[in-house]
C-alpha cells in the first residue's frame, strides 16, 4: 500500500462523508472537493502548456476542435499513463498526417458546413511533394503541417497566417531558400528573389494587389507542380486573359501549342515576370529571328509603333497636368485620355497575335486623341500668355498717371503757395 | 517689479478708455476719418462744409516722409483684398463637392476671374510682408512709446486677425496643396500641450479634414476676420489721429507745418497707391498661383509646396533651428508684441537703445532670411517621411529599379 492509494482511501472517506457520491464517480468528486475540476476538453494543456497559445489563436480552437481529436488520449485524467491511455497518437509523422488531417478535411459532409473545399488530399497526392512524401517516403517532402503550422491554424485571410498571400512566398522560401535541401533535387533557391523583384512582386507586396499571383498562383497549392511547355501559356491566361487569347490566334500561339515554343516564356521570364518594354521588342523577337528575316522587320515595325503610342500617351498625360495647372476644367480630357489609355493596351494585346494592322490601327487612335489633348492644353496655355499683355495698359496708365501727379507735385511746390 | 508692470498696465487701460470715448467724437464726417481717409480734427460745431475744407487744409508734421507710407499700404492691400474677397465669394461655393470646381471656373470662364483671384493672392502675401515692414519701421522709429502703446497692441493684433485671414483662406482652393498643408498645419496645433488637441478639434470638426472643417473656415475667413479687422482698423486709425505721427526726438517747432493734406499729400499718396496696384497686377499676371490637383484625403502627395509667406517662415525655422528654434523665435516676436509695456522711457535714437535694437534686427533680418530660405524648401510633410520609413523598412521588400525605359509604361495608371 503506498502513499497515494492511503491518500486516496483517506480522500474518499472524505468525499463519501461530505457529499455521499455514488462510487463510480469518487475519482471526480474526489478532485472537486479539493477545489479542481476535470477538464474534460483541455486538459492536456495542464501539461503541454507550451501549445495553448499557438493553438488557441487557431480556427481549430474557435470551432471548438479537441486535442484529443487529432492526438487522442484522455483529457480529463490527471496523470501521465492515465491521459495517455487508450486511442493515443501523439505527434503523428509526416506521412500520418496527411492521413490525420484527411480525416476530416476530405469529408465533404463536414466541410460543407465551413465552404472549405474537401480535395486537398487528393490534390497533395498528385503534388511533387505529394509523390516524394506518400509515394517515396521522403520525408524532406512537405506534410499539411510543415505550411499551415500544426496548433496555429489560421484562415489563409487572416494576415498572420502563413498562407495568406503576402507571407506565401516566405512560407515557400523556408525550403526553396535552402541551398542544401535544393541542391539534393537540383532546383533553384533564387526564385522568390526573382519574384519579389517582378511585375507580380511589386502588384502583391508593394501596392498590396492580392489579384496579383503568388507562388500558388501558378504551381497551384496543394497539388504544387511546375507548369510543363504546353500547360504555360494556359496558367498565365487565367489572368491574362485577353492576352492570351490572342497569342492563341497568332503564329506563335499555334507553336506553343505544338510543344515547340514555351508559350509565354518565350518572350518573358516566370518568376521575375515582367513587361517587355516598348523600346526592347526588336531585340526580344531577334532572340530568335536572325537580323534580315521578315519576322524581324515586323518586329522593328512593332516596336516603332508601340514606342510612339506610349510617347503620345505621356504627351497626352503632360497636356492634362497643365490644363489642371490654368485651372482648366479636365473632366472631359480626363474620358478622352481613358480612351486613349485603353487603346495603348490593346496595342499590348495585338502585339501577342502579331496583327500589326490592328496595331496600326490603335496607334493612330492613341496619337489622335493624344493630339486634340495638347491643342487644348495649348489653347489654355495661350490665353494664360495672353493675360500678361493687361500689364501694357495697366503700366502705361500708372506711369501716365504718376508722371501727371509728379508734375502737379512740381507745380504745387515751385508756385506761391507753401507745399 | 510687479508692480511697476501692474501701475503700466492699469495706465495702459486708462489711456485705452480716453481713446475708445475719443473715437465717437464726431459726426457725419467722422465716417472718413474714421476709415483713414481723411486726416485733422473735426470741429462738430462748425456746419460741414467748412469742417470739410477745415480738414482738408490740415498740415501735416514735418518729419512725416514716404516711410511712412507703409502703414496706407497695408491698408490699400487690405481694400484691394476686400474688393476681391466680395467679387470671390459671388462664384465661389464652400462646399467640399463644389469648392474645387468653383475655382476651376472663376480662373477659367468668370471674366478676369483670373485676376480677381490671383489680385487677391498677392496682395494677402504682400499684407504680411507689408505689414512686417510698418512694424519694423514703427520698431525702429521707437514710435510704439507712450502716448502710442495702444496702436502698437492693436496694430499687433491686427498682425494676427492678418495672419488668420491668411491661415483659413487658405483651404478655401480646396486643392492638394491646400487640404494637405491644413492637416499639416492642425496636427501641428493638436501636438501643442495642454489645449492643442481639444483646438484643432474644434477647428477640424471632423476625425479628417473635410467639408466641415471646410465650412467653419470660410464662415471665419468672410464673417468672422472682416468684422474683427473692420472694428480694429478704426481703433489703429483714430489712434493715430489722435496722437499724430510719432515725433522724433529732438523735435522743436510747430508740430503743424508741414505739407498740406489736400492736394500736396492726397497726391503723394496717390503715386504710392498707384504704384502698389501696378505691381500687385503685375506680379498676379505674371505669377499666377496654379491650381493643384483636387483635394484627396486618401492620397498624400509626396511634398507640399507652400504659396503663403507664414508657412514659408515656420517651416524654414523648424528646418534649420528645430522646434525649440521656432519655440524661442516665436518667444521672440511675443516679447516683440509686448515691448512697450517694458520699453516706456523715452530715447528714441537706436543708438541709446542697443539692446531692444539688436533683438529688433535679429527677428526682422531673420524673418527676411526664413522667408527667402522658405521659398526654396520643399519639404515632405511628416506623415509621408513616416510613410517613406515604413516604405524602407526592412519588412517591405525594396522597391525595383525603375531604371528600365519601359517602366513607366508597365507603370502607368490614368491621372485620376
Amino acid at each position: 500500500m503506498n502513499a497515494r492509494t492511503v491518500l486516496g482511501t483517506i480522500a474518499l472517506a472524505v468525499a463519501t462523508a461530505w457529499s455521499a457520491a455514488p462510487v463510480g464517480v469518487v475519482r471526480a468528486a474526489t478532485i472537486q472537493s479539493v477545489g479542481l475540476q476535470p477538464d474534460t476538453a483541455y486538459g492536456c494543456l495542464a501539461c503541454h502548456a507550451d501549445k495553448r497559445t499557438s493553438f488557441v489563436q487557431g480556427v481549430h480552437a474557435e470551432r471548438g476542435i479537441q486535442c484529443r481529436d487529432c492526438h487522442g488520449g484522455d483529457p480529463a485524467a490527471f496523470e501521465l499513463p492515465a491521459a495517455h491511455r487508450g486511442r493515443f497518437i501523439g505527434a503523428p509523422g509526416k506521412v500520418a498526417t496527411v492521413a490525420l488531417c484527411g480525416s476530416c478535411h476530405s469529408d465533404p459532409n463536414r466541410m460543407r458546413q465551413y465552404g472549405l473545399p474537401s480535395g486537398q488530399v487528393a490534390e497533395f497526392r498528385t503534388s511533387q511533394h505529394g509523390r516524394l512524401l506518400l509515394a517515396n517516403g521522403n520525408l524532406d517532402a512537405p506534410t499539411c503541417t510543415s505550411c499551415h503550422d500544426a496548433h496555429k491554424i489560421l484562415r489563409p485571410d487572416d494576415a498572420r497566417s502563413t498562407v495568406y498571400p503576402t507571407n506565401i512566398p516566405a512560407t515557400c522560401a523556408r525550403c526553396h531558400e535552402n541551398k542544401p535541401l535544393m541542391a539534393k533535387y537540383g532546383l533553384r533557391t533564387d526564385q522568390i528573389e526573382q519574384f519579389r523583384r517582378s511585375a507580380h512582386g511589386v502588384a502583391l507586396f508593394r501596392k498590396q494587389n492580392f489579384a496579383a499571383p503568388t507562388c500558388m498562383g501558378c504551381h497551384g497549392s496543394h497539388s504544387a507542380l511546375p507548369p510543363t511547355v504546353t500547360e504555360i501559356a494556359n496558367v498565365c491566361s487565367r489572368c491574362h486573359a485577353l492576352v492570351g487569347q490572342a497569342f492563341g490566334r497568332g503564329p506563335h500561339g499555334q507553336a506553343a501549342h505544338a510543344g515547340k515554343l514555351a508559350g509565354c516564356l518565350g518572350c518573358h521570364q516566370n518568376h521575375d515576370t515582367e513587361r517587355v518594354p516598348d523600346d526592347r521588342i526588336a531585340s526580344a523577337c531577334a532572340r530568335c529571328h536572325a537580323a534580315g528575316t521578315r519576322a524581324s522587320t515586323l518586329g522593328t515595325q512593332i516596336q516603332q509603333r508601340a514606342v510612339q503610342a506610349s510617347q503620345d500617351l505621356q504627351a497626352a498625360e503632360r497636356a492634362i497636368g497643365n490644363l489642371t495647372l490654368a485651372g482648366r476644367q479636365t473632366g472631359d480630357a480626363r474620358f478622352r485620355y481613358q480612351t486613349a489609355l485603353t487603346a495603348y493596351q490593346q496595342i499590348a494585346q495585338a502585339q501577342h497575335s502579331l496583327d500589326f494592322e490592328e496595331m496600326e490601327d490603335l496607334a493612330r487612335r492613341v496619337r489622335s486623341i493624344s493630339r486634340d489633348l495638347r491643342g487644348m492644353a495649348e489653347v489654355a496655355e495661350e490665353q494664360r500668355w495672353e493675360h500678361k499683355l493687361l500689364l501694357v495698359p495697366v503700366w502705361f496708365l500708372a506711369l501716365a498717371s504718376l508722371v501727371l501727379a509728379w508734375f502737379a507735385l512740381r507745380h504745387l511746390e515751385s508756385g506761391g503757395e507753401r507745399p | 517689479m510687479l508692480g511697476r508692470f501692474w501701475r503700466a498696465l492699469a495706465q495702459w487701460a486708462s489711456q485705452f478708455w480716453a481713446d475708445l470715448k475719443s473715437s465717437t467724437d464726431a459726426g457725419l464726417l467722422s465716417i472718413p476719418r474714421f476709415l483713414g481717409l481723411l486726416y485733422g480734427p473735426i470741429d462738430a460745431k462748425l456746419p460741414i462744409d467748412q469742417a470739410f475744407r477745415k480738414a482738408l487744409n490740415y498740415r501735416l508734421a514735418p518729419h512725416v516722409g514716404w516711410r511712412h507710407a507703409l502703414g496706407g499700404i497695408a491698408y490699400l492691400l487690405f481694400i484691394i483684398l476686400v474688393v476681391t474677397g466680395v467679387l470671390l465669394s459671388i462664384h465661389y461655393r464652400p462646399s467640399a463637392q463644389e469648392a474645387y470646381p468653383s475655382v476651376q471656373h472663376i480662373v477659367s470662364q468668370v471674366t478676369l476671374g483670373w485676376l480677381v483671384r490671383d489680385l487677391h493672392a498677392w496682395s494677402a502675401n504682400l499684407l504680411v510682408v507689408v505689414i512686417l515692414a510698418h512694424m519694423a519701421r514703427v520698431f525702429f522709429d521707437g514710435a510704439y512709446k507712450p502716448p502710442r502703446e495702444t496702436s502698437w497692441l492693436v496694430g499687433v493684433l491686427l498682425l494676427f486677425v492678418v495672419l488668420a485671414f491668411g491661415a483659413t483662406g487658405y483651404l478655401l482652393p480646396w486643392d492638394q496643396e491646400a487640404y494637405w498643408t491644413v492637416t499639416e498645419a492642425l496636427n501641428i496645433t493638436a501636438a501643442v500641450p495642454l489645449l492643442g488637441g481639444a483646438v484643432a478639434g474644434l477647428l477640424r470638426g471632423d476625425p479628417i479634414v473635410t467639408g466641415a472643417t471646410l465650412s467653419r473656415f470660410f464662415g471665419t475667413h468672410v464673417i468672422v476676420l472682416p468684422w474683427m479687422a473692420f472694428a480694429l482698423l478704426a481703433f489703429h486709425f483714430t489712434l493715430v489721429r489722435r496722437h499724430g505721427v510719432a515725433p522724433p526726438e529732438k523735435t522743436t517747432g510747430d508740430l503743424g507745418s508741414g505739407r498740406r493734406f489736400f492736394p500736396s499729400h492726397l497726391l503723394r499718396s496717390f503715386m504710392v497707391a498707384v504704384v502698389v496696384c501696378a505691381v500687385v497686377v503685375s506680379l498676379a499676371a505674371l505669377f499666377p498661383r496654379p491650381v493643384g490637383d483636387p483635394a484627396n484625403p486618401a492620397k498624400m502627395p509626396d511634398a507640399i509646396r507652400s504659396t503663403w509667406v507664414v508657412v514659408d517662415v515656420s517651416r524654414a525655422i523648424t528646418h534649420y533651428l528645430g522646434v525649440w528654434g521656432f519655440a524661442g523665435f516665436s518667444l521672440l516676436a511675443l516679447g516683440l508684441a509686448f515691448v512697450p509695456l517694458f520699453d516706456r522711457r523715452p530715447e528714441r535714437s537706436l543708438r541709446r537703445r542697443p539692446v531692444v535694437a539688436t533683438i529688433g534686427v535679429v527677428f526682422f533680418l531673420g524673418l527676411l532670411v526664413a522667408w527667402i530660405a522658405g521659398r526654396n524648401l520643399r519639404s515632405a510633410p511628416p506623415s509621408a517621411l513616416g510613410r517613406q520609413a515604413v516604405e524602407q523598412s526592412p519588412l517591405v521588400p525594396a522597391a525595383p529599379q525603375p531604371a528600365t525605359a519601359g517602366d513607366t509604361s508597365s507603370e502607368r495608371a490614368g491621372p485620376q
